[in-house]
């Protein structure tokens, strides 16, 4: 009886444990819970959220850290960069069934072959490349094929948010990342593990501006092509280089060769009558000829079987002013003569315009120059035939000319210190008497079109024959013009150049540089002075207006015979 | 012995005294979690609430079932069914090594079983059998731990190959209750957590690498916030943004805009913690802990220590799931990709935890059985 007792009670007394042991299990749950609810309010009420989401934000904006820097325009704006992105390698030797790996694989990449891909999944090799730089959504798509074999290898594509624009500055690079083309090319090492993007002196801005004027025109003209720069005069930097028809660096394999085809820095043209521009400034530089002297153009120049003739003949003397105005071949080669071989090669090579220039990139062209410089040849120089230049060339030596006589090279380079060194090639008092005559042009000679209302355009156009197998062709023109504003204190060089215009109804049938390369100048200094902070001006203010004069008569003892005899 | 008159009642009795409070609880839950996939899915009932709802009634009739039958036929399948999942398990390994990666479930055809989930219900089942056997004072001693101590050890060990942590835990911490339910004495309990405690350094060696970085992440997730930190840091994001009363339902924008993963299944929570805030998130805890309660108070009142042990251990098991994933998506604990039970979306979970409320309300309808220890009427 007693051992039952004692056996019920002890029974009773596991019961107990058990239970009791069951409610301090449910004790310790609810305490869980509480804590779980009391996290809760903490997240919600007290709100510690205000730090998760800062921290958040901070760590988003921080850029991924890439093996090639980016390359950014001289307001920072972004021209080229580097995504991170996944390309597919597969180890043939893991894969089972290629043929049927092949065929997913190819579902979801369907620019791939499926026998290329087959065969390359059959090689008896240890790795073997399946497709470079797959988006997410590929990379995500292959991963869930979920095929063995198959694996990512994080890479870099170049990208150039801005395509086309600055296709032939930047350049682009091959698929590992080296640099073919342009900018990219050329400071390859300095791209490569630099942690500051590479600054470039161009502004966007004005490459959109410049592009879009003269896409514009060489549609209207049926040009072949064309090209524009914009360089700051005293710096040399150029701020804008546009070549025509162009192409998107992000599939440079795709684009047809000519249009890789740099026309700004690769190609070398005879420039034609620009070229009068260092004609003169040699000229009023060495004292061969001075702003009064005149010169007589009252008939064409036969010399051997060459014929300078003039565009639209005075037949008449004319003034030193007045050939630069009436763009006379005649004056000029003329005043070429009394320059002389020896001083006019001597200066076009201080002007930089028989060597290659420095400009940052590797699509480069030596000038063209005669092999013997003989009279004729001087002569032809004048009026800017017989030598071949870039256009880079050309924008550089007038900005030279017209900011105070001193060269400096042409960079695509952002400048740390402006106007740094450069070599005087021109007195002040040349570089001043050039800004007036390339003034007078755009005021009232070949140049008018090129005239922005209030920002002292001056300038020069060009009109030369296209040589074709060794003979000039009429029809096939190479029309630029090369303006400088404001003349008064030039700050910028714009040059624009169309390749093979054809007349028009609303050019009465002319392809001149004054009709169809002229307007485009005008039409880029009005919308990217503004943007370049620079304030119209009054023309008719008394100091200008003396800036500027230019007496057109001639001197009374000044070669011309008296009128009377 | 005349009490015992009732004691094979018709199923239309056991009907009638069938705890139907508990299952309007658990109707009541399982359609928060259909409001909540039919906002997951921007208002759709496709492409989750839809089967959720059909999963759901399937899982419902079965835990009908389960309550229904005799629990001393639940007692006697112990073994078997822990064997048969054993079995199943130990298919996972061996199938599972021809996929990629993690293979976790088994392919019937019909139905997508992850053996691991119906695991977890067969050691309960197991040691709650094994218990049975003794009362609290022979259990604790250790001659009679070896056995059940292989019963939790050998599912572990096969669910850790697949590899997954999360689970082994749960099973691991499951067990470890039915241990202190059943007996096992607090210095035991000391041993094995001194013995885990020394283990740690070692096994953090064959710790997948993913694994590690989970914990790191844990640890800090503002570390690595756009990598495997940015589950947890979008989450609490998501659920301090809910505020007291919550954006409304349907207007969740962490969640509809995708800023927050897994809002069908793990993260679910935190969703609704955004449309219905606070207040909605402390009602689903305290919903939860109704449940919970209610099998525990099943297990208290239950007289045979085999029903006991069979209640509470499901309790545990179904309190591990919420807690571990509420925990989770506040990152109080590491993200271990367990789901809310009769929430998340889900086949295998939504079908084990019926099946555990099934068993809990066998337990109810037959607590007043005395059952000897072969599973016969005492």
């Amino acid at each position: 009886m007693i051992r039952r007792i004692k056996m019920e009670s002890t029974k009773k007394q596991a019961i107990e444990t058990a239970r009791n042991r069951l409610l301090i299990g449910g004790a310790l749950m609810a305490a869980a819970f509480l804590v779980v609810g009391a996290r809760l309010f903490d997240i919600v009420v007290l709100n510690e959220n205000e730090d998760l989401r800062r921290a958040a934000a901070r760590d988003i904006v921080r850029p991924d850290i890439m093996a090639r820097a980016d390359i950014v325009d001289r307001n920072g704006i972004l021209l080229a960069t580097s995504l991170p992105t996944a390309s597919l390698f597969a180890n043939p030797h893991k894969v089972s069934d290629p043929a049927s790996a092949a065929t997913r694989i190819v579902e979801v990449l369907p620019d791939l072959s499926e026998e290329v891909v087959a065969a390359r999944l059959s090689a008896d090799k240890g790795f073997v490349w399946l497709r470079r730089n797959l988006t997410p959504t590929q990379q995500f798509e292959i991963n869930r094929l979920g095929i063995p074999g198959l694996d990512f290898e994080e890479e870099e594509r170049r990208v150039y948010p801005h395509g086309r624009l600055a296709g032939h500055i930047i350049g682009f690079t091959n698929v590992d990342n080296a640099g073919l083309a342009g900018i990219e090319q050329s400071m390859d090492a300095a791209i490569s593990g630099a942690k500051e993007p590479l600054k470039l002196s161009i502004d966007i801005r004005v490459q959109q501006i410049v592009r879009q004027e003269l896409a514009a025109q060489i549609e209207k003209f049926k040009a072949i092509g064309g090209g524009g720069i914009v360089l700051d005069v005293r710096t040399g930097e150029v701020i804008s280089m546009v070549s025509l028809p162009d192409f998107d660096p992000n599939a440079p394999a795709q684009a047809p060769d000519e249009t890789r085809f740099n026309r700004i820095t690769l190609g070398v043209y005879e420039l034609g009558s620009v070229f009068k521009i260092f004609n003169h400034a040699i000229a009023l530089e060495t004292g061969a000829a001075s702003m009064s002297k005149s010169y007589d153009a009252t008939k064409p120049i036969k010399i051997s079987r060459f014929r300078i003739s003039d565009y639209h003949p005075e037949n008449r003397w004319l003034t030193v002013p007045e050939i630069f105005k009436l763009s006379s071949n005649i004056g000029s080669a003329k005043m070429a003569l009394d320059i002389g071989s020896e001083r006019q090669r001597k200066y076009l090579g201080h002007l930089g315009l028989l060597r290659r220039t420095s400009i940052e990139l590797p699509e480069q062209s030596m000038p063209m120059i005669p092999a013997r410089w003989r009279e004729i040849n001087t002569m032809t120089i004048s009026y800017g035939h017989g030598i071949a230049v870039s256009p880079l060339h050309l924008a550089s030596a007038v900005a030279a000319t017209v900011n105070g006589g001193i060269l400096r090279p042409a960079t695509l380079i952002r400048a740390k210190t402006p106007e740094t060194g450069g070599v005087q090639v021109f007195s002040a008092e040349t570089s001043d008497k050039m800004r007036r005559l390339l003034r007078l042009v755009v005021e009232n000679g070949t140049g008018r079109n090129a005239d922005a209302p209030g920002y002292l355009v001056g300038g020069k156009t060009g009109t030369a024959e296209k040589q074709v197998n060794g003979s000039y062709k009429r029809n096939a023109l190479i029309s630029s013009f090369v303006g400088v504003f404001p003349a008064t204190d030039p700050r910028f060089v714009v040059y624009i150049m169309i390749d093979e215009p054809k007349g028009i109804r609303e050019s009465f049938g002319y392809a001149t540089g004054g009709w169809t390369a002229a307007p485009v100048v005008g039409g880029v200094i009005k919308r990217m002075a503004p943007l370049m902070g620079i304030k119209p001006l009054d023309e008719t203010a008394p100091e200008i207006v003396r800036a500027l004069n230019v007496n057109l008569t001639a001197g009374p003892a000044e070669g011309r015979p008296n009128a009377t005899n | 012995m005349a009490s015992f008159g009732d004691a094979q009642p018709t199923i239309r009795q056991k009907l009638l005294r069938l705890n139907w409070e508990l299952v309007l609880l658990i109707v009541l839950t399982a359609s928060i979690g259909f409001a909540m996939l039919y906002s997951a899915a921007n208002g759709n009932f496709d492409p989750w609430a839809s089967r959720q709802i059909s999963r759901f009634s399937v899982g419902l009739a079965m835990m009908l079932v389960v309550a229904l039958i005799d629990i001393r036929f639940w007692l006697r399948a112990s073994y078997p069914i822990y064997g048969l999942c054993l079995a199943l398990l130990a298919a996972v390994e061996i199938m599972g090594s021809i996929g990629m990666g993690a293979q976790r479930w088994l392919d019937l055809g019909f139905f997508q079983l992850q053996p691991s989930e119906v695991m977890k219900i067969a050691v309960i089942l197991a040691l709650a059998r094994y218990f049975h056997g003794f009362d609290v004072d022979e259990a604790g001693r250790l001659r009679n731990l070896w056995i059940p101590v292989l019963i939790v050890v050998a599912p572990i060990a096969l669910v850790l190959r697949q590899p997954d942590l999360g689970t082994a835990m749960v099973v691991a911490m499951v067990g470890g209750s039915m241990f202190w339910l059943g007996g096992a004495r607090l210095w035991q309990f000391g041993v094995v957590a001194a013995g885990v405690a020394a283990a740690v350094p070692v096994a953090w060696q064959f710790l997948h690498a993913y694994q590690k970085q989970r914990i790191f992440t844990f640890l800090n997730p503002e570390n690595d916030p756009l990598g495997s930190g940015y589950h947890i840091l979008q989450s609490k994001i998501a659920l301090g943004s809910g505020g007291m009363f919550g954006k409304g339902f349907l207007e969740g924008t962490q969640s509809h805009l995708n800023f927050l993963p897994e809002k069908q299944t793990d993260f679910i929570f935190t969703m609704l913690a955004e449309e219905f805030g606070l207040i909605g998130g402390v009602g689903l805890i305290a919903l939860y802990g109704l449940l919970i309660a209610y099998g525990i108070f099943i297990a208290f009142r239950c007289r045979s220590q085999f029903a006991r042990l069979l209640a509470m251990g499901l309790s545990v098991n179904f309190f591990l799931y919420v807690f571990i994933n509420i925990a989770m998506v506040m990152g109080i604990l590491p993200v271990v990709g367990v789901p809310l039970p009769l929430i998340s979306y889900g086949g295998t979970a939504m079908l084990t935890v019926l099946i555990g409320f099934g068993l809990i309300m066998s337990c109810w309808l037959h607590r007043d059985m005395h059952i000897n220890r072969r599973g016969g009427l005492a």
